[in-house]
């Protein structure tokens, strides 16, 4: 598994698959639930990017004709109290969405291999020390560290992507380093390190890349998971704030007190919250799948 | 049109309602069953005197008495509408500083202990900071300022003496904040362990959970309370809240939390439901740092309030029922409100908001200000969805005065040390006022050195003004002297009143003899005429 | 393997401490502390008297103090009082305890009860059509927000029954504790269920490509006895740890759903507590919550190290 690059996995299990379309046409044959997950994440991308382009509304311009209008017309998802486009929310509310996920799953995963392969590599008491850190932060629930973090530096954008990302720290370091520890014994690190290549040197240029894959796994399948926090911190109103539209607070207060009257307010950002994570998680099992044949299913 | 006809049918219906309580009425009152409740947040605790919120109120009032209180069967709690409670009676001396009540004989405390005038002396001796024992927080001790002394005169009587006369004095007394707390407990177990005279006591609290409270066998009113008990489970979830009143699991809803949109869903489901819908006597307002710029600057307050589209707030946050008006509450409902054309004549309340704008404009360009110089201001505001939603509007409007508004939302927790500390631009606040009274009104929100003069609003020569219309005994001069005072603090722009919030509160038909007042949301939760016909 | 289980408490103790101590250090950087919180709820207070009330709290010692002080009262059962309610946290807490624990019995229950057989099949069965619908379908319970899976459940409930489960500590019946807790129980559960299903399927396909499975086939033993009588047993081994896994992932949606559906136990309780800045609420909910979890994973490792006779431990 260590060496295998996404390319040369497809090409080999494609056998004979040349060219980006054939690779593609090859990925959708062979995995066509992860081919779903890259469509429907391409959308939200693409919605995200595109958000002023193709909504005509301004997700946060008021309209008191407007309150609570139901779908249909001018405002095909309807609008919420204060008279706001929901489709516009829910568009502009996918930049944010996508903004914390990526966000917090890199910073996440940078902190993660930067303490992974420290870790790995130096060994001795560094490593002793920042396992223990781990585990201490391992035992305590996603959810419950991030709200923690998220009370203590308070509700803001920069502040969600932080509080989400620092629990995920421990499981990317963790692969990392046995990734690491790995490699250290393998012939080529033997031989780089023979040629007086430096250590730090090494790391980088050797160790690294050939973490790529698993990482690669690891952070599709966290972004899923960052989006559902983020989405639940904001739920419990200690996420991002307002006016940023966000998802999960989109669904909470407001939204739940008019999930009679007004449903639209309770469906379509909760179908966009679990569309989203259902195609990072769609396209994370066959990356797995592909890059990780050892865990393949 | 709709609207109109919306506001006739919800008239109607608190009509019938009202006249199916009079049938009701009629009938003998049924004694037992315990009315269920719900509570909206965990109450900061059971001592009254430390809160400012009705979330205190309402669960706690009946635990309690006060020495005079509002009829709960008259539509207002107004001076007129005063009746006894542990005072069976109550008179001015000739000079109107010394108010004398007679205390009711046999009046026990629920640990079994006497009541007597000596606890009425206790009682405001710790509410003005007088006495050993502290009040972990004392939000009205600036509003019994005039009191020089309390004199027990054997243990029936007590005089309150002042420093000047003050009529509404006993409006104060009246209200839901002013219960009378026993000498021989301290302020502390009043918090989690209350001891009161009232028809009620506290069985439980569990924090985040529930409050149960028992009937006192011991009343001194006899036959009272009608009810076994009342339970007020804690229910943070508006939504789940009114889903669990449609479905029959509560009698009665938390006070004022009936907004329009959820009034039509409930009507929809529970057609038989009675509710009272109108004003609160809450103000949506706008908050400005004077001290700071860019608002030290006159201009720039004036051109805000010059683009508030008071009827656009009205429509959208209470589908156009709630009152535009001033710093009092204003008519029919209120009875200090300003008549209509004086108020069309104050800074941005004019019906044409094109025009106040365009001027608003001009404000803003004799100052630099223009389409491609804009102001950037920080709206901060509380998070809940009562004072975000009109800040949200807030930002909208100040966009069409080259004002760039970015909401910073603040934690519940933090946001009243930010703003006793002025750390804010702008802000948008809601004031509750717990009586119809400009006495509370203005010394509370505009005197110099009151804490909860938020915005340092300090106008000296308006000052003995607020005393002049204290101590005016002539309702109808005193009427006039308010109006100016508060057509004053609105053309300073002291904290421009954006509109008097209306909602409301429903009951199932089986809830007999409670009323909620037209003009305050604070007073009528002492439970002790209730009582349930099943 | 005593030496194993000494090394393993002594490392869980550790963890604990460091929880302990990152917790305290986290709520002390908080803006707004409980003392804001009473200025608020009361609407003002008199500045002295706000040095007065940290003073009555305890909150105007040093960091160290306070921190010794709430360890050392850990160890004799004396959480400290809650600043909101001011009765003892330990008083505040236990009573919350059952509530949650019935919920998170409840919802492992259910998700054991459809994860591990849906597993199995789809993992029988792999790559045929129902592999296929029984990944959709954990995929996309993996994906639903258990908060809007709450809502949505809540709404279909009012609106075909009219009525709806409302929680109380004196439910009138067995059937409205039943429903009380089932609902709620059923929302976090899904979830659960998905993630205990997807770690059956791959277990019992790790252990269907063992080479005594194979032995078994080509020794000509029948597909059902051997994909249930070998596999799964030896599949159900790793999945004892998945209870490991999913105290800690029940937590999170506990949170959510005693949110929405207003059930006071200690999930919520937790959100409330932060939201008030109740720190001896939250440190010691915290706390609790890291020492189930902890505790829970240290048994589960105990029960696999006896359990599994190809692990050797040198300690």
């Amino acid at each position: 598994m260590a060496g295998g690059t996404y390319q040369a996995e497809l090409s080999r299990a494609g056998a004979g698959a040349t060219g980006v379309w054939g690779q593609a046409l090859f990925f959708v044959r062979s995995y066509p639930l992860g081919a779903i997950g890259a469509v429907i994440m391409a959308i939200f991308v693409l919605a995200a990017i595109f958000a002023d382009v193709i909504t005509a509304q301004s997700p946060l311009t008021t309209s008191a004709r407007n309150s609570l209008a139901a779908p249909g017309g001018t405002f095909w998802m309807g609008a919420d109290f204060m008279g706001r486009d929901v489709y516009a929310r829910i568009v502009y509310g996918a930049r944010i969405s996508l903004a914390v996920g990526i966000g917090s799953t890199t910073l996440g995963c940078l902190i993660g291999v930067s303490v992974g392969l420290a870790s790995g590599y130096l060994g001795g008491w560094f490593d002793l020390i920042v396992q223990r850190v781990m585990d201490i932060m391992q035992a305590l629930p996603l959810l419950v560290l991030a709200l923690v973090f998220a009370a203590a530096l308070g509700p803001s954008l920069p502040n969600t992507i932080i509080s989400i990302a620092i629990p995920l720290v421990p499981s990317v370091a963790r692969v990392i380093r046995s990734n690491t520890l790995a490699l250290r014994e393998l012939a080529f690190v033997e031989a780089a390190q023979a040629i007086g290549m430096s250590e730090w040197r090494l790391a980088i240029r050797h160790i690294l890349p050939n973490t790529v894959a698993p990482l690669i796994v690891l952070a599709t399948a966290q972004l899923g998971s960052t989006i559902l926090t983020e989405a639940s911190l904001s739920f419990l109103g200690l996420g991002v704030p307002e006016p940023f539209p966000s998802w999960g607070r989109m669904l909470s207060e407001s939204a739940a007190e008019y999930m009679r009257s007004a449903p639209w307010l309770v469906i379509f950002p909760g179908v966009a919250i679990s569309l989203a994570v259902f195609g990072t998680n769609l396209l994370g099992d066959a990356l797995r799948d592909i890059l990780d044949p050892r865990q393949r299913g | 049109m709709q609207r109109h006809t919306r506001l006739v049918f919800a008239s109607t219906l608190l009509l019938a309602g009202i006249a199916a309580g009079a049938i009701a009425q009629a009938q003998e009152p049924k004694r037992g069953g315990v009315l269920r409740m719900y509570q909206r947040d965990n109450p900061p605790s059971a001592s009254i005197h430390e809160g400012a919120t009705f979330s205190v109120n309402a669960p706690f009032m009946s635990v309690y008495n006060n020495l005079v209180r509002y009829d709960t069967t008259k539509a207002e709690d107004t001076l007129d509408t005063v009746i006894p409670d542990l005072a069976t009676k109550w008179s001015w001396s000739a000079d109107n500083k010394a108010l004398t009540f007679t205390l009711a004989p046999g009046v026990k405390w629920h640990d079994g202990k006497p009541f007597t005038s000596a606890d009425v002396k206790c009682t405001m001796d710790l509410v003005q900071g007088k006495a050993q024992d502290r009040l972990r927080t004392n939000p009205r001790k600036s509003l019994y300022d005039n009191v020089l002394e309390v004199v027990p005169n054997g243990p029936l009587e007590v005089t309150f003496k002042l420093g000047r006369p003050q009529p509404s004095l006993l409006a104060l007394l009246a209200s839901g904040y002013s219960p009378m707390y026993p000498c021989h407990v301290s302020a502390a177990q009043m918090r989690t362990n209350p001891i009161g005279t009232g028809p009620f006591k506290l069985a439980e609290f569990k924090q985040n959970e529930i409050i149960r409270l028992v009937r006192n066998p011991d009343y001194f009113k006899p036959g009272r309370p009608y009810l076994d008990g009342i339970e007020l489970p804690i229910i943070t979830n508006r939504s789940t809240a009114m889903l669990a009143f449609i479905a029959g699991k509560l009698d009665l809803t938390f006070p004022t939390e009936v907004t329009q949109q959820v009034y039509k869903d409930l009507m929809a489901q529970v057609p038989n439901a009675v509710c009272h819908m109108g004003p609160v006597n809450v103000s949506t307002n706008l908050i400005v740092n004077r001290d700071k710029p860019p608002f030290d600057n006159a201009d720039l307050r004036r051109a805000m309030a010059l683009t508030l589209d008071r009827k656009a707030f009205n429509t959208i946050i209470a589908e156009g029922q709630a009152k535009i008006g001033t710093t009092m509450l204003p008519k029919p409902e209120g009875d200090w409100g300003m008549p209509e054309a004086m108020m069309q004549t104050i800074v941005g309340y004019g019906p044409d908001v094109a025009k106040n704008r365009a001027e608003a404009r001009k404000l803003m360009e004799k100052n630099g200000y223009g389409p491609d110089k804009r102001l950037a201001v920080k709206i901060s505001t509380r998070n809940i969805a009562a004072y975000r939603d009109p800040a949200v509007i807030l930002i909208d409007h100040l966009k069409e005065i080259y004002i760039d508004g970015e909401l910073d939302i603040v934690e519940t927790g933090v946001w009243f040390g930010k703003v006793a500390r002025k750390d804010y631009s702008v802000g948008l606040n809601l004031t509750g006022n717990s009586i119809d009274d400009p006495d509370q009104s203005f010394f509370e929100n505009y005197s110099c050195n009151s804490q909860r003069n938020v915005t340092g609003y300090c106008n000296p020569e308006l000052e003995k003004q607020f005393v002049a219309q204290s101590q005016e005994t002539d309702i109808v001069k005193r009427r006039a002297m308010v109006w100016e005072i508060d057509r004053q603090l609105q053309e300073d722009v002291a904290r421009p009143i954006i509109l008097h919030n209306s909602s409301g509160t429903c009951w199932h038909p089986e809830v007999v003899g409670f009323r909620p007042a037209r003009n305050s949301s604070y007073n009528r939760y002492r439970f002790e005429n209730v009582w349930l016909n099943r | 393997m005593g030496a194993y289980l000494v090394r393993r408490f002594g490392l869980m103790l550790l963890t604990l401490f460091g929880i302990s101590v990152i917790i305290f250090a986290l709520l002390r950087i908080v803006p707004g502390n409980i003392v804001d919180i009473l200025f608020d709820s009361a609407g003002m207070v008199d500045p002295a008297e706000k040095a007065r009330i940290a003073r009555d709290l305890g909150i105007d010692l040093p960091l160290p103090q306070q921190y010794v002080a709430w360890v050392s009262g850990i160890a004799r059962g004396d959480l400290g009082f809650s600043y909101v309610s001011e009765k003892p946290a330990l008083a505040e807490i236990l009573p919350r305890i059952p509530i949650t624990a019935k919920l998170a019995g409840l919802a492992l229950t259910f998700s054991v009860l459809i994860g591990v057989p849906l597993g199995v099949i789809s993992a029988v069965r792999q790559n045929s059509w129902i592999d296929y619908a029984l990944r959709v379908l954990s995929l996309s319970g993996l994906s639903l927000p258990s908060f809007w899976l709450g809502l949505l459940i809540l709404t279909a409930f009012v609106t075909w029954t009219d009525s709806m489960p409302i929680y109380s500590d004196r439910p009138e019946s067995l059937w409205d504790t039943l429903l009380l807790y089932s609902v709620p129980a059923a929302a976090v559960g899904f979830r659960s269920s998905a993630l205990v299903m997807r770690l059956t399927r791959s277990s019992m396909l790790e252990v269907l490509r063992q080479d005594y499975i194979r032995t078994a086939r080509a020794k000509g033993a029948s597909r059902q006895s051997v994909n249930y009588r070998h596999a799964l047993r030896n599949a159900l081994l790793p999945v004892v740890t998945v209870i490991g896994i999913e105290a800690a992932f029940l937590i999170g949606g506990l949170i959510v759903t005693e949110t929405v559906f207003n059930i006071p136990g200690v999930a919520r309780f937790l959100v409330e507590a932060i939201r008030a800045r109740d720190y001896p609420i939250v440190q010691n909910l915290v706390m609790l919550i890291a020492v189930v979890v902890v505790l829970v994973n240290f048994i589960v490792d105990m029960l696999y190290a006896a359990l599994d006779p190809r692990i050797k431990y040198s300690g």
